[in-house]
């Protein structure tokens, strides 16, 4: 059967582009985990489910809003008062997830399909994300690790810091191919590199 | 206009939606007192001064907010969730967020 | 003589040329000139022609307070007009033309406009347009008659047509301190702002940031001013918590300390870098905000006070100083201040001959007295400026005796030589954005000018802005403000402050701001607004500032008043006969200077919304499918084959689906995890009917009502275990429904525990309709049987297609069998295809958005055509799907008074009876008279035509519908010229019994 087809592929062009004279200011990628998944407790069970997330994953997701933790390979952070977005390169983590946590506990949603993930990295990437959202992303106001929820105009995004100077954004598919070209738009005074 | 949403944090109104007055009371779902319903309906305050609110971080973390806002001066004097029972968990830490 | 370059001096590049065209003509200046000093440094003098009596006016002032030398830059086709001469910074292949003029600058028809004064006068167009004029012209029809010459004599600069191509962008800012204006003052807020650790934005207007710091004679700190702001710039930028914004106007104060500024990126460049946006808007939320804005020097008002040639006394120093020209070469002053005489002791260092110092005043202080001796120049005190002499530029000037406390002219006219004349009424502090921010300014008797008042945000004011008008006190107020704006506590007193020797001036002016002579005196230049017309629209009422200003439009032009405003206010209240205080100031409010269209739309210019793509987007574009959109989503209209029409290409596409399968994208339906052990309870609660006797493996159609009774949307809901189940809505009712579930659940019912998640775009969906469609899955669909048993209607399976989970589920909106299969996104494409080749054999047809709904038109479907926010579920006959034994949202209200009964708009089929097409929006009624089409009964909501009854059709909402079923009517649609014979039928147009759903 065929792999998932990424909704970016007819305007994906490898490559560097924009005002490269400074090198490529960002890099621009589509991380394309096989596991996004939401987790959400109900009151009073986030504990349970935090604690579930990291039995599932390894990952130990700090208390507090937008709190979250990245690896190489996974990631899991705060999007809303007691929940959670949980993500793994690799595949059965909802299952995994699901297998954790009852329907007294909370519940577990697969969004591995509906969301795409785009990772901005490099010394520009504050700076072109500035262009799009009006979100502090300064290193005080969002540590690595930590996430927020926000929108550029119609298109909501999920954002999670997973370095000094890296993101991983999480937009709806649908609008995931328009919001990459606005991107592409927005990192060419600085050069971007497509990998 | 800036609301301080108690999970995200400071955030420009265009991120909320507005619903409306906060604080009415949903007559019983079998009631049928009709005048009741049409105050549930209809009714709203329209003060000039401190009132309030409901707004959807709809734009966020999609909670709702209970905002008290002067509608004279947009001076927001106090945000909490509409959900505040159990609640406590996840607030923005003091001085995390700006 | 004319104005022209000096030898030397100025912080121009003398070294290079830079060429531009003016009208037509070539002309050449250096790097770090405006407009306005390249031209006068070639000698020009006429930028323009005026507003209302277009007289010929030339460069006022240097900065951002221009309000005469406005001009118009083309870019290819594409003209940018009203920008000020003094604010634009030439580039080569700069090309600009002068406004308002025809045929040409030197020579203006229009100028006769100003033998026609009264005519102009203030509320001219009021008085003339708005009274009742008797015959055919009364009333706005002679406005109407005469708009298009006076558009063509009055206004500035024209409007263009093309498109702009340029880029803009906005950005986001967040900072702990913002200081606006990076003159002394605010140069040394930033600095120490910034030694606290502070996250600090400097922004300045100017290309050049320094202030008076670069055009002033003083020393700072043991340097020449210049230098020392070169040696500040150097060392700020150099730190990582200082961004430094040059060419960027602050231009609005909003609530909560955001603020709003325009950066003008790529104007001065000859060629912008790949990427670089023209300008930029930047949306600043800061801690808290030092105000350095500044003054701005304001004129006299005397008759003949717009000549070319009479400038700000500030302007010309900074001419001199900044751009190496000479506005003249021989200046008289003309003032009611000691500030000015140092304006003409740097003329007179520059070169020029400064013949005559007119002061208002008797009496001037010791250090004004020897200024005007180094200058060489008599000073006549108490004296006046009464007229002025020349045709396009000054050749002299009137004086006469004045009296400064009563304002009387007396004694006899001396003429006195002069290429220009240099004038200063003192100064006001540019304090917009401490008024958009709040509080009213309140009045300095001292200096006789509008101060910041408290502040009602964090912010706080230092330097000429706050009154601070000598260097070494704005010097002293930066530091302090630097230091309050960072939250230091810490006094750490004097260190730090840069010397600069305090002068000794009186930095008071004169309370004078008029000389009453014969002629026009301007108060508002760009507007022409004079004195007289101040006086006139007192005379008529008008006392009140914000009433004078809309009356006669003073301070109303792209200057906003900045020149004009105090002058204005102090006029207005010698009529009156109040102190200026009692009479106030118009509230400022943003933009502080005009800010692009491009740069406020920036990202969003040239697509306005984000295009929302279903999983099979590119599949129907390759497949030849017109594209239409419904809310964001694009989806097929008709995949049209060659020479067909729209309408050809649906009936096709709906006759293969009655009479075999057809395959159609119901991506875009809104889909909603409704999760938890309250799911059921939950829908019960929002829908008219009940879910929690739904099986698991079921689906069910519901339909909502909003609180108030009247119908919302409808879908299926699938039960997809116990606490788990999956909402469908319609496409465009998406976002709304799930706000009003979220609403429910946050704020009516909180003790229910469900989780709501969209995920809409998770699932890929095809609808797959026709007499052979369970052929199609059963030929590509493994894991699962399709019979008729296993997915009996409204069913649910699991199974795969081609190795991709899909769901299943036996649904119908077209009629026929059909089954709606649900695959992730990411697999959409594959899964659709798949079932394509599988359907090739019965000749699978693709349909598009025409075909679903003359396909729905005809089984008497109602979507949001219907569903209008002005039906109930009984006038939809959907009363079956109301429950009666449990209340939902709307139920208390669904059968109010007027809710139900005779006269509702009900739900009918149409049929056309002429064989022509119906239209949307057409009104039903019964007069067969078609030239007086009244009393609509209805109108039409849905039309098409129907290959099933080969007939156009039309679903509509007509009064007591029902009961007219088999009568006939009309439809009348008079703005499509469409009129003809219906009969009022049931909207199940085919197959009212279902037999075909079943297979």
């Amino acid at each position: 059967m065929a792999e998932p087809l990424s909704p970016l592929q007819p305007v994906w062009r490898p490559g560097r582009h924009g005002n490269l004279s400074g090198g490529a200011g960002v890099v621009l990628s589509e991380t394309r985990p096989a596991s996004i998944v939401q987790v959400a407790a109900w009151p009073g069970s986030e504990r349970a489910v935090i604690a579930a997330i990291r039995a599932a994953t390894g990952l130990a997701v700090p208390d507090g809003a937008g709190g979250g933790v990245a690896t190489a390979t996974k990631a899991a952070f705060g999007i809303a008062p007691g929940r959670f977005l949980v993500v793994d390169q690799a595949e059965g983590l909802e299952a995994e997830l699901r297998g954790r946590i009852d329907a007294r506990t909370g519940s577990v949603t697969g969004l591995s399909h509906g969301r795409t993930a785009i990772r901005v990295d490099g010394p520009k990437a504050e700076w072109v994300l500035a262009k799009l959202f009006a979100i502090d992303f300064g290193l005080t106001a969002l540590p690595a690790g930590s996430g927020v929820a926000t929108q550029h105009h119609d298109v909501l995004a999920q954002i999670q810091r997973t370095g000094a100077v890296r993101f991983d954004l999480y937009v709806f598919r649908s609008l995931a191919r328009s919001f990459w070209q606005t991107l592409c738009h927005s990192a060419e005074d600085v050069g971007y590199e497509v990998i | 206009m800036l609301i301080t949403c108690p999970y995200c944090g400071p955030r420009d109104v265009s991120e909320y939606t507005y619903q409306g007055e906060a604080g009415r009371r949903r007559p019983d779902p079998a009631s049928a007192d009709r005048a009741a319903w049409d105050a549930y309906v209809y009714d709203r305050l329209n003060p000039a001064g401190e009132h309030s609110e409901l707004w959807q971080h709809s734009g966020g973390c999609r909670s709702h907010l209970v905002v008290t806002r002067n509608t004279l001066t947009h001076v927001i004097s106090s945000v909490a969730f509409t959900r505040e029972a159990g609640r406590s968990h996840g607030r923005r830490g003091k001085g995390a967020r700006r | 003589m004319s104005p022209r370059r000096t030898p030397d001096g100025g912080r121009i590049d003398r070294s290079r040329q830079v060429r531009f065209t003016f009208d037509g003509t070539s002309y050449s200046g250096h790097p770090g000139d405006t407009l306005a000093s390249a031209l006068l440094a070639n000698g020009v003098t006429l930028f323009g022609r005026s507003f209302k009596y277009h007289r010929p006016r030339g460069v006022m002032t240097a900065g951002i307070d221009e309000p005469n030398a406005l001009v118009t830059v083309l870019e290819g086709d594409v003209r940018e007009p009203n920008i000020p001469a003094t604010m634009l910074e030439i580039r080569d292949g700069l090309t600009v033309v002068s406004q308002n003029r025809y045929p040409s600058l030197a020579f203006d028809l229009g100028a006769i406009n100003g033998l026609a004064g009264r005519l102009f006068s203030a509320g001219f167009y009021y008085k003339t347009f708005m009274g009742p004029v008797i015959g055919p012209l009364k009333g706005t029809r002679f406005w109407m008659f005469c708009e298009w010459f006076i558009r063509r004599a009055a206004g500035l600069g024209r409007a263009g047509h093309a498109a702009d191509r340029s880029r803009y962008e906005r950005v986001n800012a967040f900072c702990d301190v913002l200081v606006v204006g990076a003159g002394p003052a605010g140069l040394m807020a930033a600095r120490a702002a910034a030694d606290e650790g502070r996250r600090v934005i400097l922004a300045d207007l100017d290309a050049r940031p320094g202030g008076s710091a670069n055009w002033s004679d003083e020393t700072i700190d043991g340097m020449a001013a210049p230098e020392w702001v070169a040696t500040m710039l150097a060392e700020l930028s150099g730190r990582d918590n200082v961004r430094i914004l040059p060419r960027t106007t602050v231009w609005g104060y909003y609530d909560d300390n955001t603020l709003a500024a325009l950066e003008r990126v790529t104007d001065h460049k000859a060629k912008p870098e790949t990427g670089e946006p023209r300008h930029r808007t930047w949306t600043i939320r800061t801690g808290s905000v030092v105000l350095a804005t500044g003054a701005l020097e304001r004129p006299m008002v005397f008759p003949g006070n717009d000549r070319p040639g009479v400038m700000l006394a500030a302007a010309a120093e900074r001419y001199a100083s900044e751009f190496g020209v000479l506005v003249g070469e021989r200046a008289v002053l003309f003032t009611n201040n000691d500030r000015a005489y140092r304006s003409a002791a740097a003329l007179a260092r520059a070169g020029a001959k400064i013949g005559t110092i007119v002061d208002v005043r008797d009496t001037v202080s010791a250090a004004a007295q020897r200024l005007a001796s180094e200058c060489g120049a008599e000073l006549l005190t108490g004296r006046a400026v009464v007229a002025t002499e020349g045709r396009s530029r000054l050749t002299g000037v009137t004086v006469r005796a004045f009296d400064a406390k009563s304002g009387a002219v007396s004694g006899d006219a001396r003429n006195l030589a002069a290429d220009c004349l240099l004038v200063s009424g003192g100064w006001s502090p540019a304090l917009h954005l401490a008024s958009q921010a709040g509080a009213k300014p309140r009045w300095d008797a001292a200096l006789q000018a509008f101060l910041p008042p408290e502040p009602t945000q964090n912010w706080v004011a230092a330097g000429a802005v706050a009154g601070a008008y000598t260097t070494a006190e704005a010097l002293r107020q930066g530091l302090e403000a630097g230091r309050r704006a960072a939250g230091s506590s810490d006094d750490r007193g004097e260190i730090g402050i840069p010397l600069a020797a305090d002068d000794e001036l009186d930095p008071a002016p004169a309370p004078v701001f008029e000389i009453r002579a014969d002629g026009k005196a301007f108060v508002d230049h760009q507007h022409d607004v004079t004195a007289d017309d101040v006086r006139l629209a007192h005379r008529e009422g008008f006392v009140s500032v914000e009433h004078l200003k809309r009356y006669t439009t003073l301070g109303m032009a792209t200057d906003q008043g900045k020149t004009s405003n105090v002058p204005g206010m102090a006029i207005m209240a010698a009529a009156v006969g109040k102190p200026v205080e009692e009479v106030g100031t118009t509230r400022f409010r943003p933009p502080f200077a005009p800010v692009s269209l491009g740069s406020l739309a920036a990202e969003r210019h040239g697509h306005l919304k984000p295009e929302r793509l279903t999983p099979m987007h590119d599949w129907h574009v390759a497949g030849g499918a017109t594209m239409m959109t419904a809310g964001l989503w694009f989806r097929p209209q008709v995949y049209g084959q060659p020479g067909e029409t729209v309408e050809q290409a649906y009936v096709r596409e709906a006759k293969a689906v009655r009479g075999s399968v057809g395959i159609v994208d119901v991506s875009t339906l809104g889909k909603i995890a409704v999760q938890g052990p309250d799911a059921a309870e939950f829908l019960d609660r929002v829908y008219t009917n009940t879910f929690s006797t739904l099986p698991v493996g079921k689906a069910r159609y519901g339909l909502m009502l909003r609180e108030d009774g009247f119908a919302f949307d409808d879908g299926t809901t699938w039960r997809l275990g116990e606490t788990e189940f999956l909402m469908t809505t319609t496409t465009v009712n998406a976002g709304k429904v799930m706000q009003h579930l979220e609403y429910l659940l946050d704020v009516v019912w909180p003790d229910l525990r469900v989780h709501l998640t969209s995920v809409t775009d998770e699932w890929a969906g095809a609808a797959l309709s026709g007499p052979k469609a369970r052929q199609v899955l059963e030929a590509c669909v493994t894991g699962t049987a399709v019979d008729d048993a296993t997915l009996p209607f409204m069913g649910i399976v699991r199974g795969e297609i081609d190795g991709a989970p899909v769901t299943i589920c036996r649904l119908s909106f077209s009629g026929e069998l059909a089954y709606e299969i649900y695959c992730g996104a990411g697999y959409g494409t594959h899964v659709w295809e798949t079932l394509i080749a599988a359907g090739r054999p019965f000749g699978i047809v693709p349909y598009g958005l025409e075909a679903l709904g003359a396909l729905r038109i005809e089984k008497g479907h109602v979507t949001g055509a219907e569903i209008d926010g002005r039906t109930t579920a009984r006038d939809l006959h959907l009363d079956w799907m109301l429950s009666k034994k449990k209340p939902f949202v709307g139920s208390a209200m669904m059968d109010r008074e007027g809710m139900t009964g005779p006269g509702r708009l009900e739900l009918v089929g149409v049929v056309s009876l002429d064989g022509r097409p119906l239209n949307g929006g057409a009104h039903i009624v019964e007069n067969a008279n078609p030239a007086a089409p009244r009393d609509s009964i209805g109108h039409v909501t849905s039309v098409c035509y129907s290959p099933a009854l080969r007939r156009y059709i039309a679903l509509a909402l007509v009064e007591d519908g029902k009961a007219r079923r088999g009568t006939r009517a009309f439809v009348s649609d008079p703005v499509r010229n469409r009129f003809g014979p219906v009969e009022l039928v049931s909207h199940h147009f085919f197959d009212p019994e279902g037999k075909r759903l079943h297979g």
